[in-house]
C-alpha cells in the first residue's frame, strides 16, 4: 500500500476542478504518477485524495497545426510526443528532452506537463519549452488562465498554481522559419540519472534571435535575456551566451554534483549548444 | 472473469502478487528504476509498482504468465533460456515484457532500438550482453526455435553459440554509440 488516500477519476474538467476546490485536506493531480507516486511512498507527500486527469479527454490532445503551433494535453505522455514525426521535426529539441527522461517504460507514463508542475530544478522539459516560448493553460472553477511558462517556477518543487487549479495544456507558439531547437543534457547515466545541467536553445536564422534557458543550476529552470545574434561572429555569441548563464546561474552541491562542477560545465554545454544552432546550413 | 475491489492506495504490483498470486512480476525497487515489475499495460511497457490498481480499471494487463502456452515456453522466453541471458532470473520476467513490447511495435529491431526498449530493466548478474543477444535471435528466431524443439537441443545450442559471439560485437558497438548520443 503506497498510502491512504481517496482516488477519483472524473470525466470531465468541471468535475476535476469540484474535487479540488471540495476536498478537505491537500488534494493532488494525478497523471503519470512517476514522481507523485515515488513521492507518497517516500512520505514526502501526504494527499487525502488523488484526482486522476487520464481520462478527461481534452487533456489527452497532441496536436501540431498546419502553422506549426504545438499543443500538449496534461494527459499526454511523453512517448506520444517522441513517436508523433511532426513534431520532431517541427520541434528536434523538445523530442531530445522528452527522450532524455528516464527509461522507456516510465515515458509511458510520464507527462511533459507534470514533469514542469513537478518543479525539479532539473525538469528535463523546462528548458525547451521556455526556450520556444511555451505558455501553460491552468484551469479551474473561478476560470481559466494563460500564463507564459517562466512564471510557472517559483521555487525547488514549488508552482505558482493554487491548489484548486489543474494546468491542462501547454502551448507551443507557432515556430519562426527555419526555427532550429536543440536541448543538452550532462548526466551521470543516462536513463537512471537527472541532469547534472542542462540548456536548451531555440534559434530563428531569420529574425536572428536566440532564446536560451538552463536547468539544475538554480532553484527553478531559468529562461535568459534573448541573444541579439545580427552580425555577431559565433565566437562573440558563445562568449554572450556564457556570460549571461554564469550571471544567472545559482548552482548547489548535491549528490550529483559540486557546485563548482556545475559552474565549470555548463559553459561548456552552452558553447555547444550555440555552435549547434548557428552552424551554417545546419538541420531545424 | 472476477471482479475485484481494492483499496486505491494499493499497487498494481501488489494487486498482481498479493491478491491474483500472479508472482512472477517481481518487485524490485518499487520507484520505477529497475524495471523488474515491468508488465504491458494496455499493450504498453510500464513498471507496476508506480501504476495504481485502481486505474487499471478496464484496461489490459499482461504479465510474464501469459507467455508460455500449453507449458510450452514461448519463442522469446526460448530465445533467453538458449542464450544464457537467465542468471539468478529474478529480472527477466521484466525484461520478457520489455522485449514482448518492443517486439509487439517492431519486429525487427536494430540493435541501437533493442538498447533503448532493454535500458529501464537493470540485472545484476548477466552483464546485459546475452540478454540484448536474446532479443535479436528472438526476433529472427532460427527454424529449430519455432518449432520448440530448441530447449536443451545440443545443435541448436551450438548456432546460438556461435551467433552470439557476433551479436555480442555488435550489442557492444549499439550500446558504445547509445552512450555517446547520451553525452552529446
Amino acid at each position: 500500500m503506497l498510502g491512504r488516500f481517496d482516488y477519483q477519476r472524473p470525466s470531465t474538467l468541471p468535475e476535476a476542478g469540484r474535487l479540488l476546490a471540495e476536498s478537505d485536506g491537500p488534494a493532488a493531480i494525478l497523471a503519470g504518477g512517476t514522481d507523485l507516486l515515488v513521492d507518497i511512498r517516500g512520505r514526502r507527500h501526504d494527499p487525502r485524495i488523488l484526482v486522476d486527469i487520464k481520462r478527461i479527454d481534452a487533456l489527452r490532445r497532441l496536436d501540431v497545426d498546419p502553422a506549426g503551433a504545438l499543443t500538449i494535453g496534461a494527459a499526454v505522455p511523453l512517448n506520444e510526443i517522441i513517436e508523433r514525426a511532426a513534431i520532431r521535426q517541427a520541434c528536434p529539441g523538445l523530442v531530445q528532452a522528452a527522450e532524455s527522461i528516464a527509461t522507456y517504460q516510465l515515458r509511458n507514463r510520464a507527462t511533459a506537463v507534470g514533469n514542469l508542475c513537478n518543479a525539479s530544478p532539473a525538469a528535463d522539459m523546462a528548458p525547451v519549452l521556455l526556450a520556444l516560448g511555451a505558455d501553460l493553460i491552468v484551469w479551474s472553477l473561478r476560470g481559466e488562465r494563460t500564463m507564459p511558462l517562466s512564471s510557472l517556477f517559483v521555487g525547488v518543487k514549488k508552482t505558482a498554481l493554487a491548489p484548486d487549479e489543474i494546468a491542462t495544456e501547454l502551448r507551443v507558439p507557432v515556430p519562426e522559419p527555419g526555427l532550429r531547437s536543440r536541448f543538452l543534457k550532462q548526466q551521470r547515466l543516462r536513463g537512471h540519472d537527472l541532469a547534472v545541467v542542462s540548456a536548451a536553445g531555440a534559434y530563428a536564422p531569420t529574425t536572428g534571435v536566440l532564446r536560451l534557458a538552463v536547468g539544475s543550476c538554480a532553484p527553478t529552470p531559468l529562461l535568459l535575456e534573448p541573444i541579439e545574434v545580427g552580425r555577431s561572429s559565433k565566437a562573440a555569441v558563445e562568449e554572450e551566451a556564457v556570460r549571461a548563464v554564469q550571471a544567472a546561474m545559482r548552482p548547489i552541491s548535491d549528490t550529483r554534483a559540486s557546485a563548482d562542477y556545475r559552474r565549470a560545465v555548463l559553459p561548456v554545454l552552452v558553447r555547444r549548444l550555440v555552435a549547434d544552432l548557428l552552424a551554417e546550413g545546419g538541420a531545424p | 472473469m472476477e471482479a475485484a475491489s481494492v483499496p486505491s492506495g494499493l499497487t498494481l504490483l501488489e494487486f498482481l502478487r498479493d491478491r491474483l498470486y500472479l508472482t512472477g512480476t517481481k518487485e524490485g525497487c518499487g520507484i520505477g528504476e529497475c524495471g523488474a515489475c515491468t508488465v504491458l499495460f494496455d499493450g504498453k511497457p510500464v513498471t507496476a509498482c508506480l501504476v495504481l490498481a485502481v486505474e487499471a480499471d478496464g484496461c489490459t494487463v499482461e504479465t510474464v504468465e501469459g507467455e508460455a502456452t500449453d507449458g510450452q515456453l514461448s519463442v522469446l522466453q526460448r530465445a533467453f533460456v538458449e542464450t544464457g541471458a537467465i542468471q539468478c532470473g529474478f529480472c527477466t520476467p521484466g525484461m520478457i515484457m520489455s522485449a514482448r513490447g518492443l517486439l509487439r511495435r517492431n519486429s525487427n529491431p536494430s540493435d541501437d532500438q533493442i538498447v533503448e526498449a532493454m535500458a529501464g530493466n537493470l540485472c545484476r548478474c548477466t552483464g546485459y550482453e546475452a540478454i540484448l543477444a536474446a532479443v535479436r535471435v528472438a526476433s529472427r528466431p532460427p527454424a529449430e526455435m519455432l518449432t520448440g524443439e530448441a530447449v536443451g537441443s545440443q545443435p541448436v545450442a551450438e548456432t546460438l553459440t556461435g551467433e552470439t559471439g557476433t551479436e555480442r560485437r555488435r550489442f557492444l558497438r549499439g550500446a558504445e554509440s547509445t552512450r555517446k548520443g547520451g553525452r552529446r
